[in-house]
């Protein structure tokens, strides 16, 4: 597992103490001296408080670890809390110690994350698939990656981080730190978008930040008609979007670009060389939609590890959908379709910056998610 | 389907005393879908283990159970079989349609119709099997009956020769 640590470092650093929660990692960054990090390992170890991240250069990590020449790339790990998980105990015992751990941590969900815990490293991805291993004790490898687990939940790595993987729909794909972490509502958009696309018939689909590639990787392997050009601004959620599109096998008819989409974007030239630009089907999006207020609320697991900029959509949540829009624009068909994931308050604000924009758009459908939120938009061009 | 089965045990045990290879036909028997009944969406009650909160992007929970339950019959589901809530839901309706399906129809349900074809196929090839055993006993039986008449009849040769041997 890549923690990127140089990122959770520079934000948990902003932010530590912010949370209010016993258990946030205390985060030491690689600049700070031998001190403040020996302070912090005395104070985990003899109050068994927090799990320490460090990421530090090579004097301190040998002064800490009394490891000599450790290449700087390897000078990190962490230091957490005992767990008092051992290999004698059965899996029924771990599972209830990790389960009291979390909840003594105040950590959200902790019954079914110390679930998960415990059968990832009984080596299956299923909630429950401990129950066929009670009696089974744990071999030494298996305590150390649980305790490694631990106390990175800890920490508020969120699960599906510390599993390396989500099922998404029907599909499997991987995850991890920053890349945006597929939510539930965004299975509904897909159906959406499945539901209003013509059957039987080769469909070309824009779609503007794939992230892990969970939306145009779920509509390739639903419909084998379609063919997808995504566009990323994110180096790391381009490079995942490909790896997940060649596991599962999808990468022939999925086009990953990195760009950012911005108020007058061209996309580059198209790869056959022809002159005029491609005319898109239909776009889709579940572009940055959290408005500046709410970005602050965000529980340390997203602000922490996850990629703000997936997330903040401006003062009112509508910059980056006002620039897909124009890019619609330029390079949707007249008559397609734009499909969107918003906020449950713009279908009500969105029809007036659209005419204080001048863009030619109105909203055709509003729909709901499974919580009766307004969620999801179909927009189309007006005349 | 079980006067078929006692028609089968009389054709082969019919055939026993030959060494003929006795093929049994594939058995044409297809499940009956017609009764399965049919939900509609609004009867239904779908709860998501707790609540979400706002929901969306500011939200990252693992939450994924599904809670169905058919107001009508009162007939329940429960579902957590994938980590993806959006399978979770379409399995949690397959199930609680089967589910209404073994209450309603009991013994004419999808289910039990499974269950009879299953071990009716199993008791077939039980019974290929074991005649198949019965077809090399008998042919070993038959086959130590030749060698012994075999041995019998060379040590009737053999006792002739001394004989012949004197006279010469």
């Amino acid at each position: 597992m890549a923690l990127h640590l140089s990122r959770a470092v520079r934000r948990v650093a902003h932010f530590s103490g912010i949370s209010g929660s016993r258990c946030f990692a205390a985060v030491a960054s690689f600049s700070v001296n031998n001190n403040l990090l020996k302070t912090l390992f005395y104070n985990q170890r003899h109050e068994n408080s927090d799990t320490v991240f460090f990421y530090t250069t090579k004097r301190n990590f040998s002064v800490l670890t009394n490891k000599k020449n450790v290449p700087r790339k390897y000078c990190r790990g962490f230091s957490s809390p005992a767990t008092g998980i051992d290999t004698n105990s059965n899996v029924q015992c771990v599972l209830e110690a990790v389960h009291k751990i979390l909840e003594d941590a105040e950590i959200p969900e902790a019954e079914t994350c110390s679930r998960y815990l415990v059968s990832q490293v009984l080596g299956s991805t299923k909630q429950f698939a401990y129950k066929e291993h009670l009696q089974q004790k744990l071999d030494n490898a298996q305590v150390e990656e649980l305790n490694r687990l631990v106390a990175c939940r800890l920490a508020r790595m969120p699960v599906q981080y510390l599993a390396g993987n989500w099922d998404f729909r029907e599909i499997t794909l991987q995850v991890r730190p920053p890349v945006f972490i597929p939510r539930p509502e965004t299975e509904q958009l897909v159906d959406i978008v499945l539901d209003h696309l013509p059957s039987k018939t080769s469909q070309r689909l824009l779609e503007v930040g794939p992230g892990t590639g969970n939306i145009c990787l779920s509509l390739l392997h639903e419909n084998p008609d379609i063919q997808v050009t995504a566009l990323e601004r994110s180096k790391m959620a381009a490079d995942l979007t490909k790896e997940n599109a060649k596991l599962l096998n999808l990468d022939q008819r999925l086009e990953v670009i990195e760009m950012k989409v911005e108020a007058n974007t061209t996309l580059p030239p198209n790869s056959d060389q022809t002159p005029q630009p491609v005319q898109y089907d239909a776009l889709v999006s579940n572009p940055p939609y959290v408005l500046r207020k709410d970005l602050i609320s965000l529980a340390p697991e997203i602000y922490v590890y996850e990629d703000l900029r997936a997330l903040d959509g401006g003062a009112e949540g509508l910059d980056v959908i006002l620039n897909i829009l124009r890019l619609a624009l330029k390079y949707v068909k007249p008559d397609g379709l734009i499909f969107l994931e918003v906020d449950p308050c713009h279908p009500h604000i969105l029809p007036l910056h659209l005419e204080k924009q001048a863009l030619p758009f109105k909203i055709d459908k509003v729909l709901k998610d499974f919580q009766d939120k307004e969620r999801f938009l179909i927009l189309s061009r007006s005349s | 389907m079980f006067l078929i089965l006692r028609r089968g045990f009389a054709t082969h045990s019919s055939l026993l005393c030959t060494s003929e290879k006795i093929v049994v036909p594939p058995l044409k028997m297809k499940i009956n879908k017609s009764k399965v009944p049919k939900i509609r969406e609004k009867d239904l009650e779908e709860k998501y283990i707790t609540g979400w909160g706002p929901g969306g992007q500011a939200v990252n929970k693992t939450l994924n159970a599904v809670y169905l339950r058919h107001v009508p019959s009162g007939v329940w589901i429960k579902c957590h079989e994938s980590r993806s809530l959006d399978r979770n839901r379409k399995t949690a309706r397959k199930m609680l349609i089967e589910k209404l399906d073994l209450k309603i129809n009991g013994e004419d349900s999808v289910q039990r119709q499974e269950e009879r074809l299953a071990s009716h196929k199993k008791n077939l090839k039980r019974e290929k099997t074991r005649l198949k055993y019965e077809e090399r006993r008998k042919e070993k039986e038959n086959q130590s009956e030749a060698d012994q008449e075999n041995s019998s009849k060379k040590e009737d040769s053999l006792k002739n020769i001394p004989e012949e041997i004197d006279k010469k």
